[in-house]
């Protein structure tokens, strides 16, 4: 009699689990269980001292083989080093020439956004979904909707918190779509994780113009990510057809192999902001980005 | 009770570990140990009650570990640990081609029933069909891994001491009429 149960218990608890974290995701902030955040935030410590000899390995790797051809890149470095002065210099003059210069400074201020350094720490359990845990949560103001990046684009989104813990979805995950645009064309569409390695871009086949090599940035209009990041490169897109719409298979600019460290954007988009607000419940969420905009 | 307890924490550990080394395996080729704990469990633990309360543990970490909603993990390791359970009474898994075998198969169900679990709870269209390819890599991995880690466990639990064994095999002391 114990067993059965236990069995309908653990069963309910399963579902109702399954329930009640579906509502969490479709709205509002999204935390790990209070039972569960301590788990969390232990495994992080845990991961790190893990994670240290294999990043220790993959560096001195990656360092070796960066020596590699140095001088070459050294030298073609420099030469655009001196292209990229020559073009600020003229675009400096030209702004100085409008008499916008002082303005656009001004608004500069505006734009900054702030950004927190974090380490990745563990990767997801399960094949199926491809998500990160990384080194800082809640105590640092980092909050569920809150884009993540590295140098090279975006990586994800911010999916769950604890105390000193975030996971981040990936751009690879099955579940994820952004808003993009193409850099060159200025072709709009949809970039969809497929679990894979690789993202797919749907966009409109009628007056749509991808090519192999197009680079594709985050549009800002999905109010989730800001405007201007990369976010992959075209390297096949689909036959015109009789399709509406047609499909690139997009390289994501970020090597999620290689990632190490990330940077959480302390602010959400205007989307997620509206979307946690309605809920309600997470108001300190922007006090918490404009505290820690300042370390 | 303390068994079960120290296998809850060495899962635990297991699987924190697992999340660290998957920072730099490819996902279709880490092995889900999770899973084949739960099969071990299935395997070595003698009360079914205690069994079905660890592959529940192990499926909320992995749960907590991934970015699934919590208790669909939770859900498919109970339904892992009865496949297993059922599995080793009807079948002959002593072997590790057997158990490979096995492990192997409940390996693609299992991701089969996530995706199904995952497109039912997904918001607008399901989600893309898994590659063939990941699956049948993970599986193999699993299948190849899975002897390793049901001996590990029976081990575990046999030095913890089988206390429902001894319980069983004590002889009580009969009383003769004086």
């Amino acid at each position: 009699m114990r067993l059965p149960l236990l069995v309908v218990g653990l069963v309910v608890v399963a579902t109702v689990s399954m329930v009640v974290d579906r509502r969490a995701l479709r709205g509002g902030p999204r935390n790990f269980p209070p039972w569960a955040g301590p788990i969390v935030d232990a495994a992080v410590p845990i991961q790190k001292a893990l994670s240290y000899p294999i990043d220790f390995a993959r560096q001195t790797w990656a360092r070796y083989g960066d020596l590699v051809g140095v001088a070459e890149e050294n030298a073609l470095l420099q030469e655009r080093i001196h292209v990229l002065e020559e073009e600020n210099l003229q675009l400096r003059e030209a702004l100085v020439a409008s008499g916008r210069l002082a303005q656009i400074a001004e608004m500069r201020a505006d734009f900054e956004v702030p950004m927190l350094p974090a380490q990745l720490v563990g990767s997801d359990l399960s094949a199926f979904f491809r998500s990160v845990l990384v080194d800082r949560g809640r105590a640092q103001g980092v909050r569920s909707g809150m884009p993540v990046i590295s140098e090279e684009g975006i990586v994800g989104l911010v999916t769950a918190t604890s105390e000193r813990a975030s996971r981040a979805t990936l751009l690879l995950d099955r579940q994820t779509a952004i808003d993009g645009t193409v850099q060159r064309s200025r072709t709009r569409g949809i970039v969809r994780g497929r679990g894979t390695d690789l993202v797919e871009f749907e966009f409109v086949a009628r007056g749509g113009e991808v090519e192999v090599g197009d680079v594709v940035i985050t549009s800002g209009l999905d109010g989730v990510y800001p405007k201007g990041l990369r976010v992959g490169i075209v390297t096949a897109v689909s036959e015109p057809g009789s399709k509406l719409l047609r499909t690139a298979t997009l390289v994501p600019a970020v090597d999620f192999g290689r990632l190490e460290q990330v940077f959480v954007i302390l602010r959400r988009g205007p989307s997620m902001e509206l979307l946690y607000r309605t809920e309600g419940g997470d108001a300190d969420a922007q006090t918490a980005s404009a505290g820690a905009s300042g370390r | 009770m303390k068994r079960e307890l120290v296998l809850a924490g060495l899962s635990l550990l297991v699987l924190i570990a697992q999340a660290a080394v998957g920072r730099v395996v490819a996902p279709q080729w880490c092995p889900d140990l999770g899973l084949l704990l739960v099969v071990g469990f299935g395997l070595s633990v003698r009360s079914a009650t205690s069994g079905i309360a660890l592959a529940a543990f192990v499926g909320y970490l992995s749960d907590l570990l991934s970015g699934s909603l919590l208790g669909q993990h939770m859900l498919l390791r109970m339904v892992a640990f009865a496949a297993a359970r059922v599995g080793c009474r009807r079948l002959n898994l002593r072997g590790p081609v057997p158990l490979a075998i096995f492990a192997a198969g409940l390996s693609t169900a299992h991701g089969l029933a996530l995706w199904a679990l995952v497109s039912f709870f997904a918001s607008g269209s399901p989600p893309p069909w898994p590659p063939v390819g990941d699956f049948a890599a993970q599986a193999a991995v699993n299948g190849l891994l899975a002897p390793l880690v049901a001996a590990g466990v029976a081990r575990v639990y046999q030095a913890l001491g089988d206390e429902e064994g001894t319980k069983l095999m004590r002889l009580e002391p009969r009383k003769f009429p004086a």
